[in-house]
């Protein structure tokens, strides 16, 4: 029983993380998530904030960076991306 | 009799020691309700060897030759004593170096006289006052008035100390005067800490910045190689000619030593090499084209790699382990059989993939030359990313964050009204 759940929250863990390496918010890696995943936002905000707990430091080094970070060009460089990646692709890659 | 509670300071483990003495001395120490004891104290013979850097008390052997030497003075050492325990008291005794406070500890005394009936204050570690004092003479052998503007030498100890300070007031709330009240060193002024606490807080600063932007950077990397699922074959295979020092270490390790080392941060941000851009950029083109160590710039992808599972398994096999993940090594070692097995598991078409990694490798080779272009994840890397964990989970993590506490999670879980997980509805 307490396997499955671990299980299960290491793989929240392990989605979170990826997230993390996007830069992504908690509030995005909940959507994210949710969306591709099908985990419920509560548990992966409750997993979030149980690492964030573990990994003090971490998280509040990836905060500082997150405010370093000039959100005007997010939007500009997603759209860069997004249409580098369909120019190269032409379609989803994803399975 | 003493009325004294042996453990002054149950709280700090470095009174333990003292603690010990505490005891032994309560015992032997007549009282010493006298005020003047001071006077009858012979403080040089006290403060001999004494060092304030001293947590712990040594000597015991020393007991028998001070309790001989002041009978009378236990009331007094008591008052220099209980100042100079270390850390010991918070409420009435900081601690301070017998030969500074001798002034001081008249004060001190006539506290402690009043707070004789008080088992919290222990008057009678003599023995501790002079552990302490055999400590802290060693580091302040010279200041007998204390409050001078002394120049301090901030010991590994000392330092330490005061670290454990601010850390328990909180970085940004540290008072020089909280800090030096908790440190209890009356050797330091105010003055001293403050212009330490500055120096720490510039330091920190500048460690957490470098780390953040440290880690901001290689995740930047790490972008286009998780953008698509073959990208965690890609970091595999940079391994082996990179030392696997790379990743994200935990930041609690990583934050201490590295503020004298900055090439700590070399691995991280360069996967070990000194070029990022270029062992990054080989790096795409090692999933894609069979590996060539070579660390040209390619923007060229080479032909796609054959999708060879031995390919795969080869490079993965050496590796186990994505920088920064320490937590799997397990799973990774059973890895390279799978991945023989699936090169592509969710990903039909294999070109597509690559071209999706070449895309991707594109930009990244052209953002990679930049530094840290700072920009939000495409919708298709995301879903990639996501689908890799999916359907790997026994990848390692790819930052390997220290895991919560399972129960802690469930906790949390059944107070926001999920009562399991994996839920059975999704």
């Amino acid at each position: 029983m307490g396997d499955s759940s671990t299980s299960y929250i290491h793989m929240v863990q392990h989605l979170i993380e990826k997230c993390l390496i996007f830069n992504m918010t908690k509030e995005e890696c909940m959507e994210a998530l949710s969306k591709h995943a099908n985990i419920k936002p509560v548990i992966t905000s409750t997993v979030w904030n149980e690492l964030e707990k573990e990994n003090k430091e971490f998280f509040e080094a990836y905060a500082q960076s997150q405010s370093k970070q000039d959100r005007m060009s997010e939007e500009e460089t997603s759209q860069m991306i997004q249409k580098m990646i369909s120019d190269s692709s032409n379609k989803d890659p994803s399975e | 009799m003493l009325a004294v509670s042996p453990l002054r300071n149950t709280s700090k483990d470095e009174s333990k020691g003292e603690m010990e003495s505490f005891i032994i001395n309560s015992e032997e120490f007549p009282d010493f309700t006298d005020g003047n004891l001071l006077e009858s104290i012979d403080f040089d013979d006290l403060f001999l060897g004494i060092d304030v850097e001293g947590d712990v008390l040594p000597d015991l052997e020393m007991d028998p030759e001070i309790l001989a030497e002041l009978p009378a003075v236990s009331g007094g050492e008591e008052s220099d004593m209980n100042t100079s325990v270390e850390k010991t008291d918070e409420d009435d005794n900081p601690k301070k170096e017998e030969e500074n406070r001798v002034s001081s500890s008249n004060k001190e005394n006539e506290e402690i006289v009043s707070q004789r009936e008080e088992p919290k204050v222990v008057k009678t570690p003599s023995k501790d006052g002079y552990k302490g004092r055999k400590s802290s003479t060693k580091a302040k052998n010279n200041n007998n008035q204390g409050t001078r503007k002394i120049k301090v030498d901030w010991t590994p100890e000392l330092h330490r100390r005061f670290v454990q300070a601010v850390e328990q007031l909180g970085v940004d709330k540290a008072v020089p005067s909280r800090i030096l009240e908790i440190m209890g060193i009356d050797c330091l002024t105010r003055h001293n800490i403050a212009s330490h606490l500055q120096k720490y807080r510039s330091h920190r600063k500048h460690l957490l910045a470098r780390e953040a932007e440290a880690a901001s950077w290689i995740h930047r990397r790490q972008i286009y190689g998780g953008a698509t699922p073959v990208s965690g074959g890609a970091k595999r295979d940079m391994n082996p000619w990179i030392p696997p020092t790379i990743g994200f270490p935990p930041m609690a390790s990583s934050a201490s030593p590295m503020h004298h080392q900055n090439h700590h941060f070399r691995p991280l941000h360069v996967w070990g090499h000194p070029t990022m851009d270029r062992s990054l950029m080989h790096l795409w083109p090692k999933h894609l084209a069979p590996h060539t160590p070579s660390p040209p710039p390619r923007p060229a992808w080479g032909p796609p790699p054959p999708a060879d599972p031995s390919f795969w398994h080869h490079h993965r096999v050496p590796n186990g382990q994505t920088p920064g993940t320490p937590c799997f090594p397990p799973p990774l070692t059973a890895a390279p059989t799978r991945f023989g097995a699936i090169p592509v598991p969710g990903i039909p078409p294999h070109h597509a993939m690559y071209k999706a990694d070449a895309g991707i490798g594109t930009i990244a080779g052209q953002l990679g030359h930049h530094p840290l272009i700072d920009f939000h994840p495409s919708r298709e890397s995301i879903d990639a990313a996501i689908g890799d964990v999916l359907s790997k989970p026994w990848l390692p993590l790819p930052i390997g964050l220290k895991p919560p506490s399972t129960d802690g999670v469930l906790v949390e879980l059944q107070r926001k009204g999920v009562p399991q997980i994996p839920p059975s509805c999704a």
